[in-house]
């Protein structure tokens, strides 16, 4: 709509871009699939684990001997019987030389580090068996106190691993003097006109998706076999067979319908290598699958940071430079990416917006919680979360619209493709435009007098409107971008298309779907690229022994990575049936085009019969009468890596109503405006928009994993923890501008953790303008009604006019129990205070 | 969790009387409901106590001693540690106890810091204090039983 795409088009459109229904859907709905909890194996034994009910305590003795005698009981394993064996849980991001980080065992051995920890498991011939015995394994604790509080912890008020020393497990920094990619901050601050420094809590979050985890390994046969739900069975495959030094082909992962990850399966966790060594040792199939309330304790978390930013900026306006100090919670242990997540975020920060002088920071720090690894967006939510609450800070401090001071900051649509002060390209965009519809769609202009109205009649009700104008870079990654961050792996993607003889096409990506509908969009993607009926591919994913390479499915890279590389396999089928198209249509290979699954002679005119690709295929499968020297296969494999990240953008509007004598909020109305590239199929866009927005605005309002002074996991029910339902919501108003990727030939833009990403300050800066007038600076989130309220009483201990004369006879002077005059006024709006620190 | 619980109550038997019971650990641990002592001395008790907290049911199994002991001034510091069965996780409790003559009877101040962990904690705690609330209702009554013949 707004920017040109004058690339050539690669094959004529016809399923690209059409709302398709999902082809996966049926069999999900209905139920008529396999999750790993429905697989029954012969002989299949029952797994449930034993875990420390303390957050950091000595393990003195464990008596499994009622356990091992319990009816069904087969096998107990402790730490001390497979401390051997387990090795050490992986992290593929050690962010820096000096990182420190504990040993990670599967089942701890002597020492536990967080409430949940395993230590140890029962298998039995029955799920029910293994429950009632893992009650009996008496487990004697010495407790030892526990590192809870991030700021404390970061002192190292108390050590979460004594033998470490220290709860700092590494300082990672990127300074755009230094990179030269920009200039010094510290000048810029001491030169600033306007200073605006604010600290901002990222409260722990738990990802909480709907299939719980789930494990089978079958030991009999040549290769193990483990069945799990996971994001990343390609990465599982590799990391089991270095942790537990099993040959890495006599190990196939396959990841089954998967019910949801967000980030949350993107691990290799203590269960799938205790299912492995218990599978081992019994010689059985065996199955574990966690409770729900295993997950939320379990399960990795996510977010849980302290964030100070330094803004400088000149007294018109102009952002000058920007710190950024962060403190992040790892928890007890380093999972798969957990010392990576912050660090996701440190090229976010400066956003859309043109600063000069830019320094981040970010110390990871220990503490005796469950360990944090990604949640969708990892570290991009907590960037944009900060940027665009800061920005509003700013437009206050200046006395301005907080779109206008957005606006005289970002990058011009003419600018790109923009170089930023992190050193990242972004290859297209156009903020100016998606702003322009979101406001449209919204009705901005018409809802500030509105809020203005209420301000003045003194409504009970009060109005907020909260913008995000968010970026965020993923399609994770260019492998030398990767390899420059000391992560463990690269960023590509592979795929395999395979010409069956019928005409049908076998796709087999690494991507590896749990819910967002690859096997709908990648047929789309085929279907134009090979001129097939949608109908006739099929895509498989998720077996280590079908689609024997990959890089799995995170970070909103599956279509810009994964979907490339399917087209670059699809283009190679085209060229290897080339010569076959050639021979038999007696004409020089050059002479040839493809288009609509056919090959035609170019001037040989419209009504030529030209060859089709599934005849081909089938002369292929035949052999019969090839060119000489062809190979008879027109299969492709290609592996894709990219070359820059994907930079979707969007504004985000949303308006909030606040009941002031309450704390109660009600969203009004959402609008967003997303700029995701070209699409290929705008209902599997738009759910993803949808889910993720929920998903950001839950964190706003919503879920927080709370932990009590002991270290016990109070919000570990979904009772506590309090994940919204579509009752809780309202109806989005979504739309899209389109600026192309430039990056991969669809021209599209990741759009999985986008909704997650933007939403979240939207609401938070919507809370905040409903109630500023009462002095309030700030909530932490999840802004409850409780904490609102506690924001308000705060603020000005009252109401902001005087209450009515007749109203307030019982505060007459002389009435019993006043307080002397003066001592209970309220402080003026606008008197500093801790907002809501609750 | 860590909690912090205070209770009065007044029974109609004088300071004298009351201490001598209430320090009797084999008699006060039978008036608690849902303990059991299974070995008491002077000083030190072992046993085992059962308690519902909404969803939860758990046993306690543990020992607790005298860290303080004043006859004169009628005034006891006790601690005790209990492990929860099941792998439900464990629980200490320091109590401290006051008596102070009220009328013809006594006034018995106890307050009590208690520490739990584990799923009790997770599922128990919105109920603590009507729980504790109820248990030393039902133990005051005990008590009372047991002073006036």
């Amino acid at each position: 709509m707004t920017a040109v795409d004058d690339r050539p088009q690669a094959a004529s459109t016809h399923e690209v871009g059409r709302d398709r229904r999902r082809k996966e859907d049926q069999r999900l709905i209905t139920g008529r699939t396999k999750w790993t909890d429905n697989l029954v194996l012969p002989g299949m034994l029952h797994l449930a684990m034993v875990r420390s009910p303390l957050a950091h305590a000595r393990i003195t003795g464990i008596d499994a001997t009622a356990a091992r005698e319990a009816p069904g009981v087969i096998a107990v394993l402790t730490g001390e019987d497979v401390k051997d064996l387990q090795g050490s849980l992986p992290c593929a991001w050690p962010i820096t030389e000096d990182q420190k980080a504990p040993p990670h065992p599967a089942i701890a051995v002597d020492r536990v580090a967080f409430s949940g920890e395993v230590v140890a498991v029962v298998a039995a011939r029955s799920s029910a068996a293994a429950r009632d015995a893992a009650e009996l394994v008496d487990v004697d604790y010495e407790d030892l106190p526990a590192a809870l509080e991030l700021r404390a912890s970061a002192q190292d008020e108390t050590l979460a691993h004594p033998d470490l020393g220290t709860n700092r497990s590494a300082t990672w920094v990127f300074d755009s003097a230094e990179a030269g990619t920009g200039s010094d901050v510290e000048d810029a601050i001491a030169e600033a006109d306007v200073v605006v420094e604010r600290e901002f809590r990222q409260q722990r979050l738990i990802p909480a998706f709907m299939e719980p985890r789930s494990t089978v390994v079958d030991p009999t046969g040549e290769q193990f076999v483990m069945w799990s739900a996971t994001q990343v069975p390609h990465i599982l495959r590799l990391m089991l067979a270095m942790t537990l030094g099993v040959d890495e082909g006599k190990i196939r992962v396959i990841a089954p319908d998967v019910g949801g990850g967000f980030g949350g399966k993107l691990q290799v966790t203590p269960e799938e290598i205790i299912t492995f060594l218990v599978a081992r040792h019994t010689g059985k199939p065996c199955k574990w699958t966690e409770t729900r309330s295993e997950s939320l304790l379990s399960a990795h978390h996510g977010r849980d940071q302290w964030q100070k930013l330094t803004l400088a900026a000149k007294a018109d306006g102009t952002v000058t430079g920007l710190k950024v100090e962060l403190l992040a919670d790892m928890g007890a242990y380093l999972g798969l990416v957990t010392p990576g997540v912050p660090i996701l975020g440190a090229f976010m920060y400066n956003s859309i917006y043109k600063f000069p002088a830019y320094h981040f920071s970010c110390t990871n720090v220990f503490t005796n919680k469950t360990w944090t690894d990604a949640y969708r967006g990892a570290g991009r939510p907590e960037a944009t979360f900060a940027i665009e609450r800061i920005m509003d800070e700013l437009a206050l401090e200046l006395g301005r619209d907080p779109m206008e001071v957005r606006e005289q900051n970002w990058i011009t649509h003419e600018e790109f493709p923009f170089t930023t002060v992190c050193g990242l390209e972004y290859d297209s965009g156009n903020y100016e435009a998606a702003t322009e519809r979101a406001k449209e769609l919204f009705g901005y202009d018409e809802l500030r007098a509105e809020q203005q109205r209420r301000r003045e009649s003194g409504d009970r009700v009060q109005l907020g409107l909260g913008i995000s104008t968010f970026t965020e870079m993923c399609g994770l990654a260019p492998s030398r971008v990767l390899g420059s961050l000391n992560y463990g792996a690269g960023g590509w993607e592979h795929a395999s298309v395979r010409m069956l003889p019928t005409g049908k096409v076998e796709v087999i990506t690494g991507s590896s779907a749990h819910g967002q509908g690859h096997e709908t969009a990648w047929s789309q993607i085929v279907a134009d690229q090979l001129g097939v009926p949608f109908e006739d591919v099929e895509v498989l994913h998720g077996d280590t022994q079908i689609s024997h390479k990959g890089l799995d499915t995170y970070g909103s890279r599956s279509l810009v990575v994964g979907g490339q590389a399917v087209i670059n396999a699809a283009k190679k089928v085209i060229e290897k049936a080339k010569p076959l198209a050639a021979y038999q249509l007696e004409a020089n290979v050059d002479d040839l085009e493809f288009s609509d699954g056919k090959f035609t002679v170019k001037g040989a005119g419209a009504d030529q019969e030209g060859v089709g690709l599934a005849g081909l295929a089938l002369a292929v499968f035949a052999a019969h009468d090839l060119p000489d020297g062809m190979e008879p296969s027109l299969d492709a494999d290609a592996t894709f890596d990219p070359v820059n990240f994907s930079f979707p953008h969007g504004t985000h509007l949303c308006a909030m109503e606040v009941d002031t004598e309450t704390g109660a909020t009600t969203m009004r109305s959402y609008v967003c405006v997303d700029d995701i590239g070209n699409v290929v199929n705008p209902l599997i866009v738009e759910g993803q928009v949808h889910g993720g927005l929920v998903q950001g605005i839950a964190q706003a309002l919503w879920e927080e994993a709370v932990y009590d002074d002991q270290g016990t996991l109070v919000s570990g029910s979904f009772v506590d923890y309090t994940l919204p339902t579509t009752a809780d919501t309202i109806t989005f108003v979504t739309d899209r501008t389109t600026s192309p990727a430039t990056s991969n030939d669809l021209g599209v833009k990741g759009v999985g953790e986008a909704g997650c990403i933007a939403s979240t300050p939207a609401v938070v800066n919507a809370v905040l303008d409903a109630i500023r007038q009462f002095g309030v600076k700030d909530i932490v989130m999840p802004c409850t009604p409780e904490r609102v309220w506690r924001a308000i009483q705060d603020g000005t201990a009252g109401a902001m006019s005087e209450t009515a004369g007749a109203a307030a006879g019982h505060f007459a002077e002389g009435e019993p129990n006043q307080d002397p005059p003066g001592t209970g006024a309220a402080p003026a709006a606008g008197t500093t205070q801790e907002g809501g620190q609750a | 969790m860590a909690m912090e619980l205070h209770h009065t109550f007044t029974v109609d038997a004088p300071p004298e009387a009351t201490w001598a019971l209430l320090t009797d650990l084999e008699q006060v641990g039978g008036c608690f409901p849902g303990a059991t002592v299974t070995s008491a001395t002077e000083t030190e008790f072992t046993g085992n106590v059962k308690v519902k907290l909404g969803p939860i049911g758990v046993t306690y199994q543990g020992e607790g001693r005298f860290v303080e002991r004043d006859d004169e001034a009628h005034r006891a510091v006790i601690e005790g540690l209990g492990k929860g069965l099941r792998g439900l996780g464990n629980a200490s409790a320091k109590v401290v106890l006051q008596l102070e003559p009220e009328g013809s009877g006594t006034k018995a101040d106890v307050a009590t810091s208690l520490n739990i962990t584990g799923k009790p904690a997770q599922f128990g705690r919105g109920v603590m204090q009507t729980v504790s609330d109820k248990l030393l209702g039902q133990f005051v009554e005990c008590i009372e039983g047991k002073l006036t013949p």
